[in-house]
């Protein structure tokens, strides 16, 4: 739930999508839910020329599981938070 | 719907002419029944009322022998003996013309066929005379129509060949060119099929006929309910059996009694007939066996019940014959009819209102046709009557229109509707919503949701919102949901929505809960994996783990036994070897003080992590806070708080002795950025003793901070990697380590900060210590807070907090010392000196105005606190770098104008302490 968490704090942020395909999409985060799917909106693609069919699409629903990075912006992450909440996982884990 | 559009040829002419040899009037109507220019339009009659047919045509299965001619059933057998009758004196003639066509007899010439072709009406089928009979009336006419209707349906199986209303009423008005298609083809037919063909090409070609026409058929059958069911199902009133007026009734009798005195005769000429048509049927059954759909089915049942056979059938038969020749002879005419019937249906799915309109049109032609050439001569109909029937009539199909325009307007509806087939509708959308809140629900909100939580609070504070309690949405049983940080509050209309929401999920959730305990404890959720697999659990999707990194609880496992075994002995050893010589009386005096090896990166790092979930308890501990009034569990809390801020203290190895190692353990743990940002963070939690501890422990060790150890990196304009680490780290020390005792310092006696001052002084080497950043500050801060106390000292009356006349003298002698120790390296503590000196260029000093701010503000500080010949010292010491400053500003050797106030600011800073300013310094 940690990553889950970290992105509802990024919603209407940039933030740049890679895809498993090489596809990286570049857009608006509007919504993400527990499987990580994720809503972009006003997406804008990672040399166009290449895949130009992604022209003209301007929002999208990425499905969790094809996801390899998400490129956050740096200036709307707390790390040292992100280092604690990862702490609380990582103990909340070793209860279980 | 009407065949009273017929011309009345006289039948007998006709036969006449038609035995004469086909010699035939060209004027002739063109009746095209059955033909390749058929319209289809029989497809659109209305079939109901059949429900006798099988009775009148003997279908009904076996039927007994015990026949009784004497005394007909009056619907029926009136009308058989009555065409018998009729047809007595024509029977030969019919007879040779029912007979098989033998090959010769099939030889066609145009002229001929076209003649054969029409006479399918106007031959001596007993039908086509039956409007002409005065004495039957219109019943009878409309009986026999029905009649005809059924047999034809019966004998050819195809419904789409009836067609009155196109043959009689109007050919040329609705199909020109149909008729024009059918007279092409007949003439065709006629040169293709020149030449004496064998019975076997006839059975071939009738085969082929058959099946085609069973396919269009079929084909007409499947097409025809979609567009014409309500026409099927409504019957035009006067086709009705039931529809008959009781004067057609009386009628009936009337006859019926006249048909008596004919029944002898009646009864032997069928018997002939019988033996005749026995004989034919045998061969021509064997001939065309596999025309299920023809008229042999007729046949069949008529042999199964000869003694229903009649005179109207045997005239029936020799249509088909006929049929049956016309077919024989045109496979070019099946085929175009195979053809014809799809283009009409398809011009009828787009124009159905069209092809309405024009049944209508038709109807009432057909029916005014009828009024007009019957009315005077069927006098026991009334106009009224007639009037009535035509009304009837109208309103019926005025009914069908409706209907079917309902019909179609409901399709066209169902069919909009159904582009949202298969989409889910918006509660279903809802629903999944629900069931996915319900997987988020966990028993504590707040710690899966942590992340989004905190920081959503601190978003908050630092927006100056009101640090509002936990975002969780939080049930009954407290269980609850994160709720993240949403933009703005819900309002109005959405607050009822996120409510609804709220005791929807919290529903689905006991149900969930109720179902998982009736189960009992080994099920799972039953909506587990209902939407798929999580993957919010980071540690189920963390990628393999590939490095075995030891951690010291994990010494004894498995793998790793040995190499363990080997550094622990190594280990032990050394410790072993230092225990020695420390008993050897190397470290005199302080037997319990045990020297160790400096804390190795990892070892700090891992009491760091546990530091670090120590603080993150404690942390929640303070969260969850019970209020003081609560005794019990105030006093449980305060146990458990204290317990945890007892390991943080342990934890930072604070009270490990001086010498134990160097650097010393506590030191070590600062060493790392997460080291340095922990302090503050504990610190809180600490009391002021113990962070005077730290403070005194952290001023002892000074110079043993990597911070001071690798300042002199910073003395370089390269940007190297290590700069940048050193520059993060010094970033990171001012930021926590500074500020999380910068309240301990601020609030020291005089008499503590002369101890710190000298305890700096005699530890660590004070030149190298202020020519760094932190050492500086630390300086600046000890100055700044003895000038605080000195000026208490003046404005308070009240004398206990001031410091005693030893005290302020022990603080001048530390200050002494300083700055004799000091004096003599003023000018190397500015690093753009520093810099300057190491590249030896003269421009390096341009950027180094924001680094060199520190140091004047210390040497201010100093400044201050310095006695007339220390100050005089300062200003000789530093009077060329000032004026250097002032002379640059003014003499416009700096052009920006912001770059030209920091220089001025800096110096002036120092300036001011010693109470002049950079504008009275006179060049």
């Amino acid at each position: 739930m940690l990553i889950f968490s970290v992105f509802k704090t990024l919603t209407d942020q940039r933030v740049t999508v890679e895809l498993k395909n090489d596809l990286s999409i570049t857009g608006t985060l509007k919504s993400v839910d527990q499987f990580l799917n994720i809503r972009l909106d006003s997406i804008k693609v990672l040399d166009e020329a290449r895949y130009p069919h992604m022209m003209a699409v301007k929002n999208c629903f990425i499905r969790g599981s094809v996801v390899r990075y998400v490129q956050l912006p740096a200036e709307h992450v707390d790390t040292q938070l992100l280092e604690d909440a990862t702490r609380r996982e990582s103990l909340n884990q070793g209860k279980r | 719907m009407s065949f009273f559009g017929f011309e009345q040829n006289d039948l007998e002419k006709e036969k006449r002419k038609f035995l004469e040899g086909g010699r035939h009037d060209e004027d002739l109507a063109v009746y095209t029944w059955g033909e390749d220019s058929y319209d289809g339009l029989g497809d659109a009659l209305h079939e109901r009322g059949d429900e006798l047919n099988d009775e009148t045509f003997g279908g009904s299965g076996p039927i007994g022998k015990d026949f009784d001619f004497g005394h007909p059933a009056p619907n029926t057998e009136w009308q058989q003996s009555n065409h018998a009758a009729r047809e007595r004196d024509r029977s030969p003639e019919q007879l040779h013309h029912a007979r098989p066509l033998s090959p010769q007899q099939t030889q066609p010439s145009t002229a001929r066929t076209a003649h054969s072709l029409e006479s399918i009406w106007d031959d001596k089928s007993p039908f086509s005379v039956l409007p002409r009979s005065a004495t039957n009336g219109t019943g009878r006419s409309l009986g026999a129509q029905h009649a005809r209707q059924a047999s034809a349906t019966g004998l050819t199986g195809q419904q789409a060949k009836y067609s009155p209303l196109a043959g009689a009423a109007l050919p040329a008005r609705y199909s020109p060119a149909q008729s024009l298609v059918s007279d092409h083809s007949s003439l065709s037919r006629g040169t293709s099929q020149a030449g004496v063909r064998t019975l076997e090409e006839i059975e071939a070609e009738m085969r082929v006929a058959a099946q085609q026409s069973r396919e269009a058929a079929q084909r007409a059958q499947l097409a025809q309910p979609q567009q014409y069911p309500v026409q099927q199902h409504t019957p035009p009133p006067r086709m009705h059996p039931h529809a008959q007026s009781p004067r057609f009734h009386q009628l009936q009798q009337q006859i019926l009694i006249q048909q008596q005195q004919h029944h002898q005769q009646q009864q032997l000429q069928l018997q002939g007939l019988q033996e005749q048509l026995r004989m034919e049927e045998i061969e021509r059954h064997l001939r065309a066996q596999q025309l299920h759909d023809s008229p042999h089915q007729v046949l069949h049942q008529r042999r199964q019940s000869p003694s229903l056979l009649s005179v109207a059938d045997l005239h029936q038969l020799a249509q088909l014959q006929q049929e049956q020749r016309r077919r024989q002879v045109s496979p070019l005419g099946v085929d175009s009819r195979y053809h014809m019937p799809q283009p009409l249906e398809e011009g009828m799915q787009f124009l159905p209102s069209n092809i309405q309109m024009q049944q209508r049109l038709l109807a009432e032609l057909a029916q005014e046709e009828f009024i007009r050439e019957y009315g005077h001569t069927q006098q026991h109909v009334s106009p009224e009557e007639q009037e009535l029937l035509r009304t009837e009539a109208m309103r019926k199909i005025m009914e069908a229109e409706r209907m079917e325009e309902k019909r179609r307007r409901k399709a066209a509806k169902i069919n909009h509707m159904s582009r949202y087939n298969d989409l889910m509708t918006q509660s279903d959308k809802d629903f999944i919503t629900r069931i996915q809140v319900s997987q988020l629900v966990t028993q504590d909100p707040y710690a899966e949701d942590f992340y989004a939580q905190v920081y959503g609070a601190l978003m908050r504070s630092r927006l100056g919102l009101q640090s509002g309690d936990e975002r969780v949405l939080k049930f009954g049983s407290g269980v609850g949901v994160g709720l993240g940080l949403p933009g703005q509050r819900p309002s109005g209309r959405k607050q009822s929505a996120v409510q609804r929401m709220e005791a929807q999920v919290e529903r689905i959730v006991m149900n969930a809960r109720q179902r998982e305990r009736e189960k009992g404890l080994h099920s799972l959720n039953s909506l587990q994996g209902a939407l798929g697999k999580t993957a919010g659990r980071s540690y189920k999707a963390a990628p393999r783990q590939l490095l075995q990194v030891d951690t010291p609880k994990a010494t004894h496992v498995g793998l790793h036994d040995e190499y363990d075994a080997h550094t622990i002995g190594e280990h032990a050893a050394k410790e072993a070897a230092k225990l020695g010589r420390e008993a050897l009386g190397e470290a005199a005096g302080a037997s319990e003080l045990v020297h160790r090896d400096p804390l190795s990166r990892f070892e700090s790092l891992a009491i760091l992590e546990e530091l670090y979930d120590t603080v993150l308890d404690v942390e929640q501990l303070r969260r969850e806070q019970p209020p003081t009034d609560d005794e019990d569990s105030y006093q449980f809390w305060n146990a458990s708080y204290a317990d945890r801020v007892g390991q943080l203290w342990d934890g930072l190895k604070v009270m490990v002795p001086l010498e134990t190692s160097n650097p010393h353990p506590f030191v070590s743990l600062l060493t790392p950025i997460k080291g340095k940002k922990v302090l503050p963070r504990i610190a809180r939690h600490l009391s002021g003793q113990q962070m005077l501890t730290v403070l005194t422990l952290l001023v002892a060790c000074f110079s043993q901070l990597d911070v001071v150890v690798d300042a002199p990196l910073l003395d370089s304009l390269q940007e190297t990697e290590e700069r940048k680490e050193v520059e993060r780290q010094t970033q990171a020390f001012l930021g926590s380590v500074l500020q999380s005792i910068l309240p301990v310092i601020a609030k020291a006696s005089l008499r503590l900060v002369s101890g710190l001052l000298g305890l700096l002084l005699d530890r660590s080497d004070i030149v190298v210590v202020s020519r760094t950043r932190p050492g500086l500050a630390l300086l600046t801060l000890f100055l700044s807070r003895v000038e605080v106390i000195k000026q208490n000292m003046v404005t308070s009356t009240d004398s206990d907090e001031d410091p005693t006349p030893e005290e302020e003298e022990q603080w001048q002698l530390m200050f002494d010392h300083l700055f004799q120790l000091i004096a003599p390296h003023l000018l190397s503590l500015f690093p753009s000196v520093r810099i300057a000196r190491s590249i030896s260029s003269a421009d390096a000093s341009l950027t180094t105005d924001h680094t060199d701010q520190p140091v004047w503000q210390f040497l201010a500080a100093l400044g201050l606190h310095a006695v007339l010949e220390q100050q005089q010292l300062l200003v000789t010491s530093l009077r060329e770098k000032v004026l250097d400053i002032v002379l640059s500003v003014n003499k416009g050797w700096v052009a920006d104008e912001e770059e030209r106030r920091a220089k001025l600011g800096n110096v002036n800073i120092f300036l001011h302490a010693l109470g002049i300013d950079s504008s009275q310094i006179v060049l």
